[in-house]
Order: structure tokens, then C-alpha cells, then sequence
């Protein structure tokens, strides 16, 4: 992203192919294309229990992409709130914004996921599914939050400056100058928690939420095939997760800066 | 409407920076029309104190009118006010996820409710003033520092705003670029804007300002016409500075 000095990048999602990875074997390919021939090989060859495992997941997958895609999109909007939360002059707003991250950044996401579900159940009966996308959004908002702030705080005193200067308010500043510039900044490590995210919400199977991870142990468990099983789960994430990341950096290289670049 | 009230009036101003003061109980008067230069070391306090004007700083003490509106208002009437007080900064600050076009229109079209083909109609006329329409579809980074600041300076004028303040709008650009800024600068100066600079720029000091105003330490030395100013100053500090900046 950056294009001056070090940049060190290490996050939860997954390796954003660069664009100058075009190399034949560049280690995306070597997966991508590895577990895609590897997956085929298995169904084709040992169908036995293979193509039985995953005419078995199908529903798993649908379960897992409804999880992670809702709690994405509740992750946002609460990522936005804390993100200006986190930079607002407002020292109640600011305070409230920052213990959130602070407190949600600090406890395990594993953690979190009973605690929101048994928490909510003394209160509200509600559906195993929402209570596994209220625990993913809260976790993850936090993060998004971070992300947001890092954005917001990525464009320059002089914008903000030179719109307060004509007579736009504070909110019209963040609405009309600073947030069109930093989701340029912020869209590709969103896309980034993205895909850690839907990775995480294998955690949500302890909930009797039927998603891909919670299938496999639902066959594992009366076929006794576990290693088959736990390969065809773990084949199916890497293929989720290269298609995705593939996704963020085609992205990345769409966000030309205005005529810079 | 020719009356003696002046247009800014800066009373005793003091603005600490942690145990430095940028402004020492300055006061300092602006009459409608004038033009005003500030001169001065740099950490004189010559740019805090043309950011007080539209309060992008906040002051510790005194008190600042312009145009009859106390600025030590609340927060939603100072959005009001600065609508009346362009201002160009030195490094251009242009929105740069607009078009020169955009950057125009969008504060007339969102504050003044503008229509948009009104707008942009003034746009262009103000964008031919300052010699660059043809510009008008580009973005800021495709512009040259030079073009960009005129771009700044017009986007300033499509408020139709009473007063403009230029914090050194030529210190960022390349030596060859500071004379189109400067002729803007000029054409608006005889056109009878109100107008408060910042600038090392002696030249147009000595031609445009109405009054010439040294700082030094946060506190205003010494003023004068441009004539007498930097012909035969009278402070010792004032004739250390033009010696060495002229």
C-alpha cells in the first residue's frame, strides 16, 4: 500500500496475492491450484468416502457464507460508528468508542462467542444463528473499527482544515471530504478481516450452528471418517479463503488514486 | 455603506502554545477593502494569527469580531460566519477526490443551496479568472502546485466571501509558479477584496498591501504603509529582518 519505506503486514486474514506475484509457482498458485486438483483427485478417484463428504457439506457452505456475510455487514456499520467514535472530540463518545475496541480486543473471540450466547439466553431465547452473528459483529466491529480509524486518521489536517475553512460543519467534513478518501485506504484491510472473519466463524459450529465445520463433525461422527472428513473441511476453507483473497487484491489494483499512479 | 467599523477587529488576542506564546495580546484592525500583509520571522506567530481570524485556532483570551459576528461563538453559528472568509492555505489542500470543477461547486451547492448549473456556471467564470478552466475536469493531483493554488484561490471566491486570508500561498510552489499565483492574488487586490496575508513574497507587499504589519515573538512590532515600511523602518528588529530577507 504504502509506497515509501517499510511496510510490514501481517494480519489474520490471508496473504493478499501482490500483483507482482505473477510468477508460475507463486505460493497463491501453488494453493489455489494444489487443493483444487488435490479436491478433484480425491472425489474422482476415491469417491468412496470422498464425494460422499461433500455431497454432505453443500448446506454447511451455504450456512457458513450466510454467517460471515451477515456479521460483515453488521461489522461495518458498527466499525464506522466506532471508527469516528474513536476520533471524535466528544469525550464521552471517544471514551465509550475506545473501551469497546479495548475490551473486545482483549478477550478471545472463542470467549466471547459462549459468553454473548449464554448471556443472551438468560435474557431472550433467540435462534442459535443470530446469536452467532451478534457475537461475530461485536468481535469484529471492533476490529473494523480500528481499520475505520486508521482511515479516517489517513487523510491529511489540510482536507479537513480547508473544509472547516469554507463553513462545513464537522459531520459534513467526515460525510462529504474525509470518508470518500479513506475508504480508498480502508477497503482492502476490510476485505482482509473479511476473510478472517469468515475463518473464524468455523468457532461458531460450537453453537449448534450447522456450518461447513459443524457438518463435517456431524459426518465424522457417524461415518468415523475423521481424517477424510477434517481433509475435505480443510480443502474446501483454503479454496473460500484464495478466492477471496484473490477477490481484495483485484480490488486493491482497481483503487487508482485519481490520476496518481 | 462606507462606515468606520472595521471589517475584522482582533482585541488583545493571546493563544499559548504549552509554555509557548504564540500570541501576546495582539490587536490588530482590518478596515473593509484593505489589504494587509504580515510579515515576519517563522514561529513569529504571523500564521496563528491569521488562523484565529476564521478560528481554525482556537484563542486562549481577547476577542475577535468580524463582520459584526463575534467569533468566540457557539460551534453551529461559526460554520455561518466562515462562509464569509475564504481562506488559501500553503499547501493548496485541494479535496482530491474531486474534480477542479467539483472542488468549486460543492461548497456553494451544499452551504449556499446553490443550484448546480448555477454553480458550475460561476465556477467556470471564476476558473477562467484565474486562468485555468481548461483544467476544469481534471483532478488536483494532475495539476501543477501553481494550478493548484489558483484552483485553491478560486474555490475560495465561489463563496462570494467578504474577506480572504492567504497563509503563505507561495512558500510550497516552485520559484517558477509563484509569479501566476501572485498576479491572481493582484487582480483580486484591485478589485477591492478584503484581504489579510501571509507571505516572504516582499514584492507584492510592497505593490499590493494598503499596510504592512512585522511580527516577532508573537506580538506585532511594528506597521506602516509598504512605502515607509521598508524604506525607513523604525524598529531595530524590523531592519535586522528586511536586511536579511531582502
Amino acid at each position: 500500500m504504502s509506497e515509501s519505506g517499510t511496510n510490514i503486514e501481517i494480519t489474520d486474514g490471508a496473504a493478499i496475492p501482490r500483483k507482482r506475484d505473477l510468477g508460475l509457482f507463486s505460493a497463491w498458485r501453488i494453493c489455489f491450484f494444489g487443493s483444487v486438483a488435490t479436491f478433484l483427485y480425491l472425489i474422482i478417484f476415491t469417491p468412496d468416502p470422498y464425494l460422499r463428504i461433500a455431497k454432505f457439506l453443500p448446506d454447511g457452505i451455504l450456512v457458513t457464507f450466510e454467517v460471515t456475510f451477515a456479521s460483515i455487514v453488521f461489522a461495518l456499520m458498527l466499525g464506522l460508528i466506532t471508527g469516528i467514535g474513536r476520533v471524535s472530540k466528544n469525550g464521552l463518545i471517544n471514551a465509550v468508542a475506545s473501551t469497546y475496541v479495548e475490551l473486545i480486543r482483549g478477550i478471545p473471540l472463542l470467549v466471547q462467542l459462549f459468553y454473548i450466547y449464554y448471556a443472551l439466553a438468560r435474557f431472550v431465547r433467540v435462534p442459535d444463528m443470530v446469536a452467532a452473528v451478534i457475537a461475530m459483529s461485536v468481535c469484529y466491529g471492533a476490529y473494523m473499527g480500528e481499520v475505520f480509524r486508521a482511515g479516517i486518521e489517513s487523510i491529511d489536517k489540510g482536507q479537513t482544515e480547508a473544509s472547516r475553512s469554507l463553513g462545513f460543519s464537522r459531520r459534513q467534513t467526515m460525510i462529504y471530504i474525509i470518508l470518500p478518501q479513506a475508504w480508498r485506504t480502508i477497503l482492502p484491510p476490510v476485505g482482509n478481516e473479511s476473510i478472517a472473519l469468515l475463518k473464524d466463524t468455523s468457532l461458531v459450529s460450537i453453537l449448534a450452528v450447522a456450518d461447513l465445520l459443524r457438518r463435517g463433525r456431524e459426518f465424522a461422527s457417524e461415518s468415523f471418517a475423521y481424517f477424510e472428513t477434517y481433509t475435505m473441511i480443510a480443502i474446501i476453507y483454503l479454496m473460500i479463503t484464495l478466492i477471496l483473497s484473490k477477490l481484495v487484491s483485484i480490488l486493491e489494483d482497481r483503487l487508482n488514486y485519481y490520476g496518481k499512479r | 455603506m462606507e462606515n468606520d467599523e472595521p471589517i475584522i477587529r482582533i482585541e488583545n488576542v493571546t493563544k499559548v502554545f504549552g509554555n509557548l506564546k504564540a500570541l501576546d495580546k495582539v490587536s490588530l484592525s482590518v478596515r473593509k477593502g484593505e489589504k494587509v500583509v504580515i510579515l515576519g520571522p517563522s514561529g513569529s506567530g504571523k500564521s496563528t494569527l491569521l488562523r484565529t481570524i476564521n478560528r481554525l485556532e482556537e484563542v486562549d483570551r481577547g476577542r475577535i469580531i468580524v463582520d459584526g459576528q463575534n467569533m468566540m461563538t457557539r460551534e453551529s453559528d461559526i460554520n455561518r460566519i466562515r462562509m464569509e472568509i475564504g481562506m488559501v492555505f500553503q499547501s493548496f489542500n485541494l479535496f482530491h477526490h474531486k474534480t477542479v470543477l467539483q472542488n468549486l461547486t460543492l461548497a456553494p451547492i451544499k452551504l449556499r443551496k446553490t443550484p448546480k448549473a448555477e454553480a458550475e456556471a460561476e465556477a467556470l467564470r471564476l476558473l477562467k479568472k484565474v486562468n485555468i478552466v481548461e483544467k476544469a475536469e481534471a483532478y488536483p493531483a494532475q495539476l501543477s502546485g501553481g494550478q493548484q493554488q489558483r484552483v485553491a484561490i478560486a474555490r475560495a471566491l465561489a463563496m462570494n466571501p467578504k474577506i480572504m486570508l492567504f497563509d503563505e500561498p507561495t512558500s510550497a510552489l516552485d520559484p517558477e509558479m509563484i509569479g501566476e499565483v501572485l498576479d491572481v492574488m493582484r487582480t483580486l487586490a484591485k478589485e477591492g477584496m478584503t484581504m489579510v496575508v501571509v507571505t516572504h513574497e516582499m514584492g507584492f507587499a510592497r505593490e499590493a498591501a494598503d499596510r504592512v504589519i512585522f511580527m516577532d515573538h508573537g506580538a506585532i512590532i511594528e506597521e506602516g504603509a509598504p512605502a515607509r515600511f521598508f524604506t525607513n523602518p523604525s524598529h531595530e528588529r524590523t531592519k535586522l529582518f528586511l536586511s536579511q530577507i531582502l
